[in-house]
């Protein structure tokens, strides 16, 4: 290093030469130089930068429209024909080959017919559109509920306590036993499915919102904040929530798909809901799996069903991925 | 230690008490009491009045209130030597309307309803069901007191009856010797192989305590467990009893009875319980087999108990799903974002994506085109049958297991005392097996138990699929039919395995690192 180093005596250069001088423009100062920095901006070149995610973003948007627009498009009713030939008996359970070769290639016949002649492609989109709202709705609900109450959970001490003994207590109480109760002294509609399902499912949210708000709650950067006199809801909105935006985000991505899974199997056991969802398609077709010409009726609303939850959540996955701070430098 | 255990465990039992309260409430009080004849055929054979008092024999049977009616009430002071015999034959006429009472009928009902009236019940009388003048079929008038029975009451006499002490009181007629002996020579084998027994004379069961080739091979009958009794699971059966007796079709073996009488049939003679007026009526069939009034003997059947295949295909599914989880998991994180990850994850995404329901279904059919058996057959000896449920079952846990090795290794692997260990010297090998693996399975270590109980419940959808006769279907089988007795025993039942689980995870977490501690004075 030292041999580098240059003596300016040895350039036999006047001041003027070496130096010139910079004027000081206030306003020029005030600038940042870091680049401009958009959260939500950054959340989504990171989501994009994936190639597969764009694949699974377009797979979800072929989702959304033939579970709502589709089969509002083509009128769906379940109960009318020609969704449904009750009277044709050649018409029932037939396989996506024989369907077209009756009816001739339309869309309405590329996954056959079940068994009341009914189109199966349309009527797995229409169960899709009830089990995804539901699915949607319930996660809605509970993230709702349990974000706000396990943030104030975490804070407030006394809460704790009780709290806890709450979870503790209501977390032995058999789910499937709360569930069929509920079911049963409201009628089983859409809505008594959504406040079975949420009535004690924010819990285990909250649960886990708390032991995240408790581990950053004590960092020194926190204490630090309260010392300068931040109040305790700013420091919630301010300093932790931006923390947890990923962990939320990863959250959802797994409530979504296992309230399709847990619609699935609730109508398995007998207590869903009355109309044909996915899982009830599921549980009637179940016999039909094994019966070699009749299996496309059971397989169609199973593969349909895991398509939808594992899309839902790998694009959840991947967006908590991507709403992590740290992943976008 | 003692102290904060003791604390714990005094706090799960209240909250398992709490737990069955709740459960009470929402089965007696939420559901409309009217569902459970929805599948009854003997409430669609009554009529009329009949019907009204069947539906409340039915409500005291399913423990929803007392009922009483006024001929017990009579009965009762006949027994009590008020009234004689005579007297209650003429006091049971009652008129077809409380008008047409004769007078000392009027009097008798008069001090019925003040008596129940003051005990807080509501006097129901149903006149007569007319049709021209004619008694119609299932018409006749009813009289009866009934009371909602309160929650405090039905908790209480749900936990004082829950364990039950045999007794040489049992036995309410006259028996010569009460009392408990101690044999070393158990009568059952002949009274000449050594195997010692505790017998009871006088006390519900014979044998309290013997020996024989079963596993666990030790047997008591002292101290009893009841749940509670099923209605229409397993009709008069505690639920504690359906879930430990053993299934399948009987088994039939030489045995020598008490008397010396041997005949090829399926009775176990250590199951004997008392049974009044059996061997003393001196009925020809007790005489010549039995030598006291202990005549109930329970079937011998081939297979194992409910909660016994639940346990076993359970027990097999956590041992391969810890022996395939952990190390791959390990791999996971040994090989971070490579193959082994990528596969790993794939894995991962489908096993928590996919429904349940969907995959097992996808794996009984891969399992029927490789030719294994996809059905369980309780008779059957063949263990291939155990397979696929027990892979099944163990799918999800891999996933689970696999995933959170994978985060708690990673987690460990970014610390500052691996970077330490490193600039040490330590090789990769080493700090991977030595310091981070320790770390890294505490809290695997502490879920443990929990598998190990939850074996114990069984698996709903998997037993339902391969036909396991197992206990996981009990719960759903008992909320559609309406059975409260097998809801609440079943509530119990998993809530003390899942405090118990809690507990023990705590205390082996305790035990591989020496850094947790539950006393404050430790620290």
């Amino acid at each position: 290093m030292q041999d580098k180093q240059i003596d300016l005596k040895e350039l036999n250069m006047s001041d003027e030469e070496l130096f010139s001088r910079y004027d000081n423009d206030s306003i020029e100062s005030e600038k940042i130089t870091a680049p401009r920095y958009s959260y939500w901006k950054s959340v989504f070149r990171v989501f994009f930068r994936k190639r597969i995610n764009i694949f699974f973003i377009a797979l979800l948007g072929l989702i959304i429209v033939f579970a709502y627009i589709y089969p509002a498009i083509i009128h769906y009713n379940p109960d009318v024909s020609p969704w449904k030939y009750v009277l044709d008996p050649e018409s029932k359970h037939l396989s996506p080959g024989a369907a077209i070769a009756k009816y001739g290639f339309s869309i309405h016949w590329i996954l056959g017919s079940g068994d009341q002649g009914q189109s199966t492609f349309d009527a797995v989109w229409y169960g899709s559109s009830i089990s995804l709202s539901l699915a949607l709705v319930c996660a809605g609900i509970n993230m709702l509920i349990g974000v706000v109450l396990g943030a104030i959970w975490g804070f407030s001490k006394k809460m704790d306590v009780i709290m806890t003994e709450v979870y503790n207590i209501i977390g032995n109480v058999p789910y499937i036993l709360l569930i069929s109760v509920l079911v049963r002294v409201l009628e089983a509609t859409f809505w008594t499915m959504v406040f079975a399902l949420t009535v004690t499912g924010w819990l285990a949210i909250a649960y886990f919102i708390r032991t995240q708000v408790i581990i950053i709650r004590d960092r020194e950067y926190n204490l630090a904040s309260r010392c300068l006199g931040t109040s305790i809801f700013r420091i919630a909105l301010k300093n932790i929530l931006p923390f947890m935006v990923s962990v939320i985000v990863t959250l959802i991505a797994t409530e979504i798909p296992s309230y399709i899974s847990y619609e699935v199997f609730l109508s398995y056991i007998g207590i869903g809901l009355p109309q044909m969802t996915l899982g009830k398609m599921i549980e009637m077709t179940q016999p039909y799996m094994f019966v070699t010409e009749w299996g496309f009726e059971f397989w169609a609303p199973v593969v349909i069903a895991s398509i939808i939850a594992v899309v839902l959540y790998v694009v959840g996955q991947n967006l908590g991925d991507a709403s992590d701070p740290r992943t976008h430098m | 230690m003692t102290n904060y255990l003791l604390n714990r465990l005094l706090r799960g039992v209240l909250s398992i008490i709490l737990v069955v309260a709740i459960v009470m409430i929402l089965v007696y009080s939420l559901v409309d009491r009217n569902y459970i004849f929805l599948q009854d055929s003997s409430y669609t054979k009554t009529i009329s009045n009949e019907r009204v008092a069947y539906k409340y024999r039915c409500w005291e049977d399913y423990d929803y209130l007392d009922y009483v009616p006024y001929t017990d009430f009579l009965a009762e002071r006949a027994k009590a030597g008020e009234i004689t015999t005579e007297e209650r034959l003429k006091l049971a006429n009652l008129g077809y309307t409380a008008a047409d009472d004769e007078e000392d009928v009027a009097a008798a009902v008069r001090l019925f309803t003040e008596t129940y009236e003051a005990k807080g019940y509501t006097v129901v009388r149903l006149d007569a069901d007319m049709t021209n003048g004619n008694l119609k079929r299932g018409g006749a008038q009813q009289l009866f007191a009934h009371r909602d029975k309160p929650l405090i009451q039905r908790l209480w006499k749900y936990f004082t009856h829950l364990i039950t002490i045999d007794n040489v009181h049992y036995a309410k007629e006259d028996i010569e010797n009460r009392g408990i002996s101690f044999t070393l020579f158990d009568p059952v084998y002949g009274g000449k192989k050594l195997s010692p027994a505790v017998i009871g004379n006088g006390t519900k069961h014979k044998y309290l305590l013997y020996f024989d080739n079963k596993f666990p091979f030790v047997h008591q009958q002292l101290f009893n467990v009841n749940l509670g009794l099923s209605y229409s699971v397993n009709t008069g059966v505690d639920v504690f009893d359906t879930m430990t007796q053993s299934q399948g079709s009987i088994v039939k073996s030489e045995i020598t009875y008490p008397s010396g009488y041997v005949a090829e049939v399926s009775r176990d003679l250590h199951s004997a319980t008392y049974a009044a007026n059996t061997y003393s009526s001196g009925d020809p069939f007790y005489v010549t087999r039995f030598v006291d009034d202990y005549t109930l003997l329970e079937p011998v059947k081939g297979s194992l108990s409910k909660t016994g295949f639940s346990f076993v295909i359970g027990i097999l599914s956590v041992a391969m799903a810890y022996l395939l989880g952990i190390p791959l998991g390990l791999a996971m994180a040994q090989h971070k974002e490579k193959l082994v990850d990528k596969l790993g994850t794939l894995y991962i995404v489908f096993i928590i994506a996919v429904p349940s329901l969907a995959y097992i279904f996808m794996f009984r059919s891969i399992g029927k085109a490789v030719g294994l058996p996809h059905t369980f057959d309780v008779d059957s000896a063949n263990r291939l049958m155990y397979i696929l449920p027990i892979v099944s079952l163990a799918l999800p846990s891999i996933g689970g297991l696999m995933k959170w090795t994978r985060r708690y290794m990673i987690d460990q692997m970014n610390s500052d005392y691996v970077k330490f260990a490193r600039s040490g010297g330590l090789t990769d090998r080493e700090i991977f097996s030595k310091h981070i693996l320790k770390n890294a399975i505490i809290p695997i270590v502490h879920a443990i138990p929990g598998s190990i109980l939850g074996a114990l419940t069984g698996a709903i959808i998997t037993e339902s699929v391969y036909t396991v006769p197992g206990a996981g279907g009990m719960l759903v089988k008992a909320i559609n039919f309406y059975d409260n007795g097998v809801i609440i025993g079943l509530t119990l039942f998993y809530a003390t395995l899942s405090v118990l689980s809690l507990i023990i995870g705590d205390i082996l977490m305790a035990l591989i690192d020496p850094r947790i501690s539950f006393t404050s004075k430790a620290r």
